[in-house]
């Protein structure tokens, strides 16, 4: 009998949460058969089922919602909105007893009759409601789902701990093998079993995967029913419901989405009158969307309501006090709108039941952070709002950092961490004042704590500069931990320490990597309470600088554009930076000296990355352009165009490369655009413009044939004879052979003051005091341009 | 009564462990030890793919670390959902007792007052009966002073 009960409920809860949905989505269309006959199923089944179970209540309600229904049904009476209201409040009602007799609580007592009055009597409640405000639902109704069994989820964690286990034997068999001696028929069979093992550790982890579709199910009845309250009409659309998660983050995610869609509704969507009245139609659009991006679900709420008032914004959180009037005045507009995240502020005039109950925005995006995702905003004031919550596929396994301190490793979330820098970088400046440590990082101050200092570890000498993280936890202040060093990026399994050491409150959890060596989980905010960073910054100075701070804090991102090198490496190189990409024939590639190049157009352009050689006819190239260099970079192919931190991930100076940064899970290295145009400079003599050479002997063969050509690949600008309008600029050189030109330059370069570069024919100099430059030693020609240049 | 006891010896005085709150008993091989814990805090050690956190159960007792942590054995229990190694110098024996558990008598230590539940006879000797639960819950309480 328990068993029977058992399924009963959850079967009834489950069909409840689905149901929910389509409802509302009836209401729309009370002509739709099918969503009508769906409902009536349902009330159907729990009818027959607690008649059998001896539930007389369930039956009751069940039993009215049939009768009436079945009348819809048969085309005695129009699904209006107060029955669709009454329909839903039974299934409410049911559902608040299912989970009663699921906790083995007493029923709720309360009159069941009142709901069924309000069922059989909707004419006369109509009148009383707000005039129906229906949802237009536009859901992508799935197929019938395959064939399912029911398990309970200990089993499945059984599983996974089973699989775990496997996983751990096998690195451990794989480490004994690799000590004895190889044999190849044994390594045969030692890679069959090991797919198998990743294999299968990826079936058992599909297990606890869940479609995002639970998650939405709720929303429909939830606009429904705040629209209706509130006198407003949104057209909702669902999409990606087919998407899969883990099953706790789907339960973690509810809260924050729910959250979000309240504010939309409540603040984003605009009544139907001020929308006519800025000309929009009257039924507000909201928008949810999940995908899937690597290994993180992205879910897009966007409305086209009023968005967010960001003016409004920074006037509250003055009157607040948490913000000074010059400081708001340095806030750029991205600065702004992250004030939404600041606790208590909120742009609603006035706190109504909806949302604004000063639970805001900032839990919405700590309990987002906390596990491990990023909520972004795009705000468009008077066009609407899109706010995006990128949350990681599992609960369990987040992108962390791996770092060292006092000798131990640790991991530290991936979200937590916002740069990394090295102590030697000239960016980065600590000071120490009465025993408190700053570090002034592009001219923001954050209070900054050695990791071991804080942990008490002994802090040992080393002779690699020592790795500064700018660590922001959840909704604190950012503030700087210096740590032996940064060791590598991981995707780390995190399941839960034990409470004696949480209670220690400067750990988040524990991980096992394959080396079998357990590693505990840094938390980013439990480690600025214990080392009492908080109080330092209570005061109103401080508050600015945290603000200063925070505003800076935030990872900009640029567009970048995604490629594979000839050698296989996949990298990073800024949009911005790119003219254009295209298809050069290999034969155009040439080789002089050291340096590359490649014939375009007409020009040889310098090839940046010293390839000439290739093994296909026709090669991938970047044009790049810094504004007035140009060069070329040829790549084996071009991925795609991605969003990259400004600043890599990790800093890592080295060559052509700035650092390494981690886009959807994948580490690129990031090449410096920088040294990648001052090598050029070096190589090919390309030096910044000063003025123009002027070529006094236009008509001499030699100054038109070599000289010109030299001087024009050297990146200057070439003018053949005396500009006709004789205007000649200081900085311009005037280059002329020894002779008759000469006394005229000579004249010219007194008129005007500019530089003249005497040419001679012969290697050796006519006397001391001749300052002629031999015409083909190239050095000295050069400087003295240079130098006239300068 | 006739219950299955696990006698063990902690801190130089002979103990018994009820057979049913000892999941394992392991030797000890690698601890990685975690900062900013009092010395009752061994580490953290893998037992296959679980981490259990090692108590150093010398240390509540005495109020120093024992000096070798590696190599010594340590009972495996699950309280309240998370496993734990309680160390331990030595492990005897499990059997069952007949005569169950005896009143305590005598004046108890009082660093063993948290610990002990009753006496358990064995051999001739008496062994204190300790609940491992308590010395997780004094753990905590050391952590939180």
């Amino acid at each position: 009998m328990d068993e029977l009960l058992q399924e009963f409920i959850s079967e009834t809860q489950e069909t409840l949460e689905a149901l929910a949905g389509e409802v509302v989505a009836w209401e729309a269309d009370p002509s739709d058969r099918d969503r009508l006959d769906a409902i009536f199923r349902f009330f159907h089944t729990v009818k027959g089922s607690c008649g059998f179970l001896n539930l007389p209540r369930f039956e009751r309600l069940s039993h009215a919602a049939e009768d009436v229904l079945a009348d819809i049904r048969a085309g005695k009476r129009g699904a209006d909105a107060a029955t669709v209201s009454a329909v839903l409040g039974l299934m409410d009602r049911i559902g608040e007893l299912t989970e009663a007799v699921a906790r083995g609580a007493a029923l709720p007592n309360e009159n069941d009759d009142y709901l069924i009055a309000a069922l059989n009597a909707p004419t006369e409640q109509a009148a009383a409601q707000v005039p129906s405000a229906p949802v237009a639902v536009a859901r992508q109704t799935g197929q019938a789902g395959p064939r399912t069994i029911r398990l309970p989820l200990s089993l499945i964690d059984q599983l996974m701990n089973g699989v775990s286990d496997m996983v751990l034997a096998r690195n451990e068999l794989s480490r004994k093998l690799r000590e004895r001696s190889a044999d190849p028929e044994l390594d045969n069979v030692f890679e069959r079993l090991s797919t198998c093992v990743a294999d299968m550790r990826d079936v058992i982890s599909k297990t606890r995967m869940q479609r995002v579709e639970r998650l939405f199910a709720a929303i429909p009845r939830m606009v429904r029913d705040l629209g209706r309250d509130l006198g407003k009409r949104i057209d909702l659309t669902l999409e990606g419901g087919d998407v899969e998660m883990d099953r706790e983050m789907v339960e973690m995610v509810v809260d924050p989405l729910t959250h979000i869609v309240r504010n939309s509704i409540d603040h984003g969507i605009e009544t139907p009158e001020r929308r006519r009245a800025v000309g929009k139609s009257e039924a507000g659009a909201l928008r949810v969307e999940a995908r899937q991006s690597g290994n993180q679900i992205v879910i897009t709420i966007s409305d086209d309501g009023a968005g967010i008032d960001t003016a409004r914004l920074v006037e509250k959180a003055i009157g607040a006090g948490r913000l000074t009037p010059e400081a708001a005045a340095r806030m750029t507009e991205a600065e702004r709108l992250d004030l939404i995240f600041q606790a208590g502020l909120s742009t609603a005039t006035q706190v109504t039941s909806i949302s604004g109950r000063g639970v805001g925005m900032d839990v919405v995006r700590a309990n987002v952070e906390r596990i491990g995702g990023v909520i972004a905003l795009d705000n468009h004031p008077g066009q609407g709002l899109c706010i995006t919550l990128r949350v990681p596929l599992t609960l369990t396994i987040i992108p962390g950092l791996v770092v060292r301190a006092g000798g131990l490793h640790f991991a530290i979330p991936r979200a937590a961490v916002v740069e990394i820098l090295h102590d030697n970088n000239a960016m980065l400046q600590i000071s120490c004042i009465g025993g408190a440590q700053i570090a002034t990082i592009r001219g923001v101050r954050h209070s900054m704590i050695e990791l071991e200092d804080v942990l008490g570890m002994e802090r040992p000498a080393q002779a690699a500069p020592r790795a500064i993280m700018v660590v922001r936890s959840g909704s604190g202040v950012p503030y700087a931990m210096g740590v032996a060093a940064v060791d590598n990026h991981e995707e780390l399994v995190i399941r839960p320490a034990s409470p004696l050491i949480m209670a220690s409150g400067v750990y988040a959890g524990m991980t096992l990597p394959d080396n079998g060596k357990p590693m505990l989980l840094l938390d980013a905010a439990g480690i600025a309470s214990a080392a009492q960073l908080p109080t330092i910054l209570d005061d109103q100075a401080a508050r600015q600088t945290e603000e200063q701070a925070d505003a800076q804090a935030g990872v900009e991102m640029v567009a970048a554009l995604r490629f594979e090198e000839v050698t296989g490496e996949k990298r990073l190189l800024k949009l911005a930076l790119i003219d254009r990409v295209e298809d050069i024939d290999a034969s155009l590639f040439g080789r002089s000296g050291n340096c590359a190049f490649v014939r375009l157009d007409g020009r040889l352009v310098p090839v940046v990355n010293g390839l000439w050689q290739f093994d296909r006819d026709k090669v991938s190239a970047l044009r790049l352009r810094d504004g007035t260099q140009e060069a070329c970079y040829p790549v084996a192919t071009v991925l795609d165009i991605v969003q990259m931190p400004l600043v890599p991930d990790m800093v890592a100076m080295h060559g052509m490369l700035s650092g390494i940064a981690v886009i959807e899970g994948e580490h690129l290295e990031v090449i410096n655009p920088f040294a990648l145009f001052a090598s050029l400079s070096g190589k090919e003599g390309f030096e910044s413009q000063g003025g123009r050479c002027l070529l006094a002997d236009s008509e001499d063969g030699w100054t038109r044939e070599i000289l010109a050509p030299l001087l024009r690949q050297a990146g200057h600008d070439v003018v053949l004879g005396l500009p006709e309008d004789g205007t000649i600029d200081p900085h311009d050189v005037l280059l002329c052979h020894d002779g008759d030109g000469s006394k005229l330059a000579g004249i010219m370069a007194e008129m005007t003051g500019c530089r003249v570069v005497q040419l001679r024919a012969s290697p050796r100099a006519a006397g001391p005091r001749d300052a002629s430059i031999y015409r083909y030693d190239q050095d000295a020609l050069m400087a003295a341009i240079a130098a006239g240049q300068g | 009564m006739n219950q299955l006891y696990l006698f063990a010896t902690l801190a130089g005085t002979r103990i018994a462990v009820e057979a049913s709150e000892v999941e394992a008993v392991v030797k000890l091989t690698e601890i990685s030890p975690v900062p900013g814990m009092g010395p009752h805090v061994a580490g953290l050690a893998a037992l296959r793919s679980r981490v259990l956190t090692i108590i150093d159960t010398a240390a509540l007792i005495k109020g120093a670390a024992s000096p070798s942590r590696e190599g010594g054995l340590a009972i495996i229990a699950n309280i309240a959902g998370h496993s734990y190694g309680l160390m331990v110098d030595g492990v005897s024996d499990i059997c069952r007792v007949p005569q169950g558990e005896l009143p305590l008598r005598g004046q108890l230590d009082r660093a063993w007052a948290p610990y002990a539940r009753a006496i358990v006879e064995q051999d001739g000797n008496a062994w204190l009966l300790v609940s491992l639960g308590s010395f997780i819950d004094v753990g905590g309480q050391a952590q939180a002073a």
